[in-house]
């Protein structure tokens, strides 16, 4: 049975191929005494190369525009070229970033909330996805619901806008902190993993006279090292990419993050410097290395972090 | 959820204390819940409050303050009157599902193909080339598409376009109506597609090889078992996939609020763009028929979340949320 589906495909599986006629029949005078996946191995061949093309094209055109980007912002040359190098090769952009307060300013404005949300995000989702998981609590079932209903249902844009601003959050870049700081669908994500722990190891931690508190601090903690950084990475990415929060409740721009300069600056046109050295998109494009370079130096060391968090939540049974 | 919950609170009654006792004893953890309680309370639910401003009318008044007035139901009225609103619920539909059927299709292809690559190093090297477009912001792949669309000479695209002589003249991507979508689809296919894949590679590396070597002793070739095996695998999360979106077609926001300029309105104008702009973009501002727009909006997306979520449990016996 087997055979006979092998033999009727093989001809149109092999079309493209160019092969000779010797080797061919050669190979199908083998095939009755060798295995037929030994036979498979040398037709799969044309499927394998053609897969292998298709994905070198497609991480090309993903990283093609990343690379592009990363080498205009080395090159002075202000016109377009197609070239996959820096002609002039020049720091002048970066430089003027550092040295005008302007862009300075936000960029560390980014590194601050990202810390800070990054840090506060963490504290709220441990603390209320270790409570959640109190079975014996009275009232977890109305604490769980008490978080549910805000992923249902939410005030929208403008009651948000008008608490933010009785709270004194607006024009403060501590926003991008507070908004932040308090996710459930991330807090869910630490409940789960906290219930992956196994229960003996509480029960011989009680057995051994910790409090509660002690087995937070003392087993639970040390056990969450890697949720903490695929979490703590959700956040800190999260932060540090959020331009529409700033959009919506600041514009003060001593307070606004890079993200927010970066859009201000290239689609609008209002560069804050006129003293740069080097063409415009040559500062666009270093202003574009700089939003993304926190993320893609750790990226190649942490991936591993960075996708779990996924996996955690979204593909649990 | 509340199915374990109850399941795992049965099992406790046997060796129930009295509540009081029981309270105390977890005195602790209520305490560690102070905060979150705290910060979702003002963070969250203040806010929701705020949505009785949808039948009132605000009014500026000098000193910084705002003034209400009851109108009852009129600005929902308003709202379904204006042919903006309508223009902007049809585009938000528009754009949020072709997005999301687009990049569906693509990952589950994306994730089909790289799973018959045999090379492991090759495979791993893809996933973390394809992921790497995730992490960056909407802002900057804005800004990055913006200038390489740019028409002017340091555009990239155009003045490729040119030296191979397809075109005679700069294409303005970006403000061109009829562009405009097409464009937004393929820029959202660039920095999303790869990261869709992460959850059908779960999937698929939950898959049993014996299936697969079942397959091939039944003489399966290359592509049936791609057809028999692999997709009927993923059919179930690619289900919830698109469910879990669902919920959330709404809310689109940054993605196109990045892209978008006064220009193309009428093919890009969607219902967070339109609420913003009523709000922030207009001299005299009225935040109630704003909020009312918000409103229901925030209706809607809870429908469909609530329709999604009993979906989901169907389907799989476990909702989303």
């Amino acid at each position: 049975m087997a055979e006979n589906i092998e033999i009727k495909q093989a001809p149109e599986r092999e079309a493209p191929r160019k092969e000779s006629p010797e080797k061919e029949a050669e190979v199908k005078a083998k095939a009755p005494r060798i295995h037929t996946i030994e036979k498979k191995r040398s037709k799969i061949k044309i499927f394998d190369v053609v897969n292998y093309i298709v994905f070198g094209l497609l991480t090309l055109i993903i990283i093609f525009p990343i690379w592009k980007v990363i080498c205009d912002s080395f090159n002075a040359v202000g016109v377009y070229q197609f070239k996959l190098w820096p002609t002039q090769p020049t720091i002048g952009g970066y430089a003027t970033i550092l040295k005008t307060a302007k862009l300075f300013r936000p960029l560390l404005n980014s590194f601050i909330t990202t810390i800070c949300g990054t840090l506060l995000g963490l504290v709220m989702a441990t603390l209320g996805g270790y409570v959640l998981n109190q079975y014996e609590m009275p009232g977890r079932t109305f604490l769980s619901y008490f978080l549910l209903v805000t992923m249902i249902f939410s005030g929208g844009m403008i009651p948000e806008y008008l608490v933010m601003k009785k709270l004194g959050l607006v024009n403060n870049m501590w926003i991008l902190v507070f908004k932040h700081g308090m996710n459930v669908y991330n807090l869910v994500l630490m409940k789960n993993f906290f219930e992956g722990i196994p229960a003996s190891l509480y029960e011989a931690a009680k057995l051994d006279g910790c409090s509660p508190m002690q087995i937070f601090y003392k087993i639970v903690l040390p056990l969450s090292k890697a949720a903490l950084a695929s979490i703590g990475l959700m956040f800190a990415v999260t932060v540090w990419n959020d331009y529409s929060t700033v959009q919506i409740y600041i514009t003060n721009r001593s307070q606004v993050n890079f993200q927010y300069m970066l859009r201000v600056m290239v689609m609008d046109g209002d560069t804050p410097t006129t003293s740069y050295k080097v063409s415009q998109s040559t500062l666009y494009y270093s202003g574009i290395v700089c939003a993304i370079l926190p993320f893609m130096l750790a990226y190649p060391f942490l991936q591993k972090y960075f996708v779990t968090g996924v996996n955690v939540g979204a593909v649990k049974e | 959820m509340a199915k374990d919950v109850e399941e795992k609170t049965s099992s406790i009654k046997i060796q129930k204390k009295p509540l009081r006792l029981r309270i105390w004893n977890n005195r602790g953890f209520y305490l560690m819940f102070i905060p979150v309680f705290i910060f979702v309370l003002i963070m969250h639910y203040w806010p929701m409050l705020g949505v009785r401003y949808a039948f009132f009318s605000s009014k500026m008044v000098p000193g910084g303050g705002i003034k209400w007035t009851w109108v009852g139901a009129q600005h929902f009225i308003n709202m379904f009157k204006e042919r903006e609103f309508w223009m902007a619920f049809k585009n938000t539909l528009i754009i949020s599902v072709v997005k999301l059927l687009l990049n569906t299709f693509v990952a589950v292809l994306i994730s089909i193909f790289l799973n018959e690559m045999t090379s492991l190093v090759c495979k791993k090297f893809v996933q973390t080339v394809i992921y790497l477009p995730h992490f960056m912001s909407y802002a900057v792949v804005a800004a990055i598409f913006t200038l390489f669309l740019s028409p002017s000479s340091t555009g990239m695209i155009n003045e490729t376009l040119k030296d191979w002589g397809w075109i005679d003249k700069s294409i303005d991507f970006l403000h061109i109506s009829s562009m405009w979508r097409p464009v937004f689809y393929i820029i959202n296919l660039w920095k999303e597609t790869g990261w869709g894949t992460v959850i059908f590679f779960a999937t698929l590396s939950g898959i049993s090889p014996e299936l697969y070597e079942a397959a091939e002793i039944d003489g399966a070739t290359r592509f049936q078992k791609m057809r028999y095996v692999t997709l009927p695998a993923l059919s179930s999360t690619i289900i919830i996939v698109l469910i879990l979106n669902l919920a959330k077609v709404l809310n689109i926001f940054e993605p196109v609020f990045v892209l978008y300029n006064n220009r193309v309105f009428d093919s890009s104008d969607v219902i967070s763009t339109y609420v913003y702009r009523k709000t922030f973009m207009t001299a005299a501002t009225d935040y109630g028929y704003s909020t009312a727009v918000g409103l229901f909006k925030s209706v809607v997306g809870c429908i469909l979340m609530l329709g999604s979520n009993y979906a989901s449990k169907k389907i799989r016996g476990r909702g989303i949320i």
